[in-house]
């Protein structure tokens, strides 16, 4: 059944003020809308604009939200930018992210790509967070930049490129100089990716990590970590030989 | 590779090794070669937590009989018995029946936990062929002996059922073993064995006797009772045939089998001579009826005492509460006091019987009734320790007053305790029940009975000892 936009104006007007606690049934027509938008472009560009255009207002924190959830089902290039001014909001920007990373357009990724660099703090875990979940393997050298030392970004940056995986990843990971908690975050992003190696059949690959890390470990390992490692790499080098 | 660790070099070597003298067989990838040499190192291997990994790859992966064979055939004799224990288990993880020679071998290792370990291993992996290996070593005790017969309650294999039922056949089989299959063979539910149960049922051994009429108490239906009613005959007075007994009543009890089960005991009573007929009596009590009853009526009306008491013995058997009427009124009129506490004992067993017939209020009813009729304290002791099966509050407040008769208080306590432990009941009627358990800490000395009061006033359970 087709919906007239019009008919949309008492919903979002009722977003515009929509705050915790309001009543969601006031929103139902928009839910309705986003699901009847299925397969018609029209409609999917005007609630697309009218929801973009509630990131950029003075609405409650809960209509923004409300409008990235919605977004993140019918979103397209055309509103990343209103998303992307929201990643340096520490009370938006997950919920930017949890939109972005829903989104196929590339424009989404690299949006994210350059907040990465820009948010700073603990928000650049969150980007992080969402570039791995894209397996985004142009963001690699910049998350490789970030795994050094000991802290909660680097761990975050190493598990990152043990989801992203693929040869770059895997090489940044092996040249990575980090301590504590994120050397240790390292070897688990290594394991992932000689994981990843021999799904997609480079079992050589796999291999000279899995010896690699079997060799850091040594032979006789006297932390339960170090024998855990120790038998992780060796069932990896039994996929990784026998698959 | 880069800079191997010595682990890796080694195992390399053993791959060249066994590359050039080791000569897999054809079905064996040369990757698939040198992750099972690698495997095969680490089981022999002083590492055990490598020595898990490599069991894991050898259970769950490098599939092929021709490892299967290596290992069963040349790994398993070269390593200690605590891996061998191990590696058996793995052997049997991977289904491959091509292990069992090298298995079989191992059955008879003089290290009790590898042999029960080749023995579940090959239960496991056999057929009927090894059937008569684990009978073999069914004999004594330990674990061998409970692995086979652990083992051959769940080997399968569609030749198994045969060799099993010829190895409980065979008399050259001592008796003990025998027994012992009889009892797989009813845990299998292999009803292929009733012929040959039935007939031993009848047996001169008294062991073989007793071992087949349980067997058939699980598996035999209406068509075993007439071998179950011989068994029953041949069994020893006693312990035996009150044993055989137990097991026809399971057998009539069987659901829908109730009625033609009971039947062919009904046959085969008036069919057998007087004096069987009075051996038999008892069991045809014991599974009542109506046409049963008709046939104790007659006895306990007959002018002959002998006869008489023959009847209401078997009266005293009966098992659900319709002859209770019966009972009441052969209590009002009869004189004698034997008679008088047997009925009473009757009543006092059937009244309470869960599922006997009756709801809850007549039950209840019955056991006031009986204990009016009651002429001695130990009477009425069994009806107020019986009466706690009578979930309900009312039995409560039929129990409480005597708690205030210092001969029945113990055992007055002794059914409000029991009559507590319901959860639901007791929180139902927490002021009444709380009163009750005031009064039972107040009167009862057995220690058991005060524990399980002051836990239940507590709120708390008591567990069964």
């Amino acid at each position: 059944m087709a919906i007239d936009p019009a008919s949309l104006d008492a919903p979002f007007a009722a977003l515009a003020a929509f705050d915790w606690g309001g009543d969601a049934k006031t929103l139902a027509p928009i839910d309705a809308a986003v699901v009847a938008a299925h397969g018609d472009a029209s409609l999917t560009a005007e609630l697309e604009k009218r929801l973009a255009a509630v990131l950029g207002s003075q609405a409650p924190q809960a209509a923004k939200q409300y409008a990235c959830r919605k977004l993140s089902l019918i979103g397209t290039a055309a509103s990343v930018p209103a998303l992307a001014a929201l990643l340096a909001d520490k009370n938006l920007s997950h919920m930017a992210r949890f939109a972005l990373e829903r989104y196929a357009a590339p424009e989404a990724t690299a949006v994210l790509r350059t907040a990465l660099g820009s948010v700073g703090g603990d928000l650049t875990i969150g980007m992080l967070s969402s570039l791995a979940a894209k397996r985004d393997a142009a963001s690699v050298p910049a998350i490789a930049a970030l795994v050094k030392g000991d802290s909660a970004v680097a761990v975050a940056a190493a598990e990152a490129l043990g989801l992203i995986a693929g040869p770059e990843a895997a090489a940044a990971l092996a040249a990575a100089q980090a301590s504590g908690a994120a050397a240790e975050a390292v070897v688990d992003a290594r394991l992932a990716c000689a994981e990843a190696f021999v799904k997609a059949g480079r079992k050589a690959d796999a291999r000279g990590i899995y010896e690699a890390l079997s060799k850091a470990v040594g032979d006789a390992p006297t932390t339960h970590r170090g024998r855990a490692v120790r038998m992780a790499c060796q069932r990896g080098l039994f996929a990784a030989i026998d698959g | 590779m880069v800079a191997p660790c010595h682990a890796l070099v080694r195992s390399l070597v053993l791959t060249v090794v066994c590359l050039v003298a080791a000569a897999p067989r054809a079905d064996a990838e040369p990757a698939s070669r040198e992750a099972f040499a690698f495997a095969v190192e680490l089981v022999k291997g002083s590492d055990p937590d490598m020595r898990a990994v490599a069991l894991e790859r050898l259970r769950d992966g490098l599939a092929g009989e021709a490892y299967s064979v290596e290992l069963a055939e040349k790994v398993l004799p070269a390593v200690p018995p605590e891996v061998q224990v191990r590696l058996i288990s793995t052997l049997a993880g991977r289904r491959d029946a091509a292990a069992l020679p090298g298995l079989v071998s191992m059955a008879a290792s003089g290290d009790e936990s590898v042999a029960a370990a080749a023995v579940r291993a090959i239960a496991a992996l056999g057929s009927g062929a090894h059937v008569p290996l684990l009978v073999a070593r069914l004999e004594g005790k330990g674990p061998v002996r409970d692995a086979a017969r652990a083992g051959l309650v769940a080997i399968q294999a569609a030749d198994v059922s045969p060799q099993l039922v010829a190895a409980a056949g065979d008399a050259t089989t001592p008796a003990a073993g025998r027994a012992a299959i009889f009892e797989i063979l009813a845990e299998r539910r292999d009803r292929a064995a009733l012929p040959l149960l039935v007939s031993t049922a009848k047996a001169d051994d008294p062991e073989l006797r007793a071992a087949a009429m349980r067997a058939l108490a699980r598996l035999g239906g209406p068509a075993e009772v007439p071998g179950m009613v011989a068994g029953f005959l041949a069994a020893q007075v006693g312990a035996e045939r009150d044993d055989a007994v137990r097991a026809i009543v399971a057998v009539c009890g069987a659901g829908p089998e109730v009625k033609p089960a009971a039947a062919e005991i009904l046959t085969a009573y008036r069919a057998a001579d007087p004096a069987t007929q009075q051996t038999l009596l008892p069991l045809v009590a014991r599974v009542g009826g109506p046409e049963a009853l008709a046939i104790v009526d007659a006895l306990v009306a007959d002018a002959d005492p002998a006869r008489r008491t023959l009847g209401l013995t078997a009266l005293s058997r009966w098992p659900d509460a319709t002859v209770k009427d019966r009972l009441l009124g052969l209590l009002a009129k009869t004189s004698d006091d034997g008679e008088r506490r047997l009925l009473v004992g009757t009543l006092i067993r059937i009244a309470p019987i869960p599922n006997n017939g009756l709801s809850d209020a007549q039950r209840l009813a019955l056991l006031a009734d009986t204990m009016k009729l009651c002429t001695t304290d130990d009477d009425r002791r069994r009806i107020l320790e019986r009466a706690g099966a009578i979930r309900t509050v009312e039995t409560l407040r039929f129990i409480v007053p005597s708690l205030d008769t210092p001969p029945l208080a113990e055992s007055a306590a002794k059914g409000v305790v029991e009559l507590a432990h319901q959860q639901k009941l007791r929180d139902a009627n927490k002021p009444e029940f709380t009163a009750a358990l005031d009064r039972v800490l107040a009167v009862a000395k057995d220690p058991v009975t005060r524990e399980r009061a002051e836990r239940y006033l507590q709120g708390k359970t008591w567990e069964r000892r």
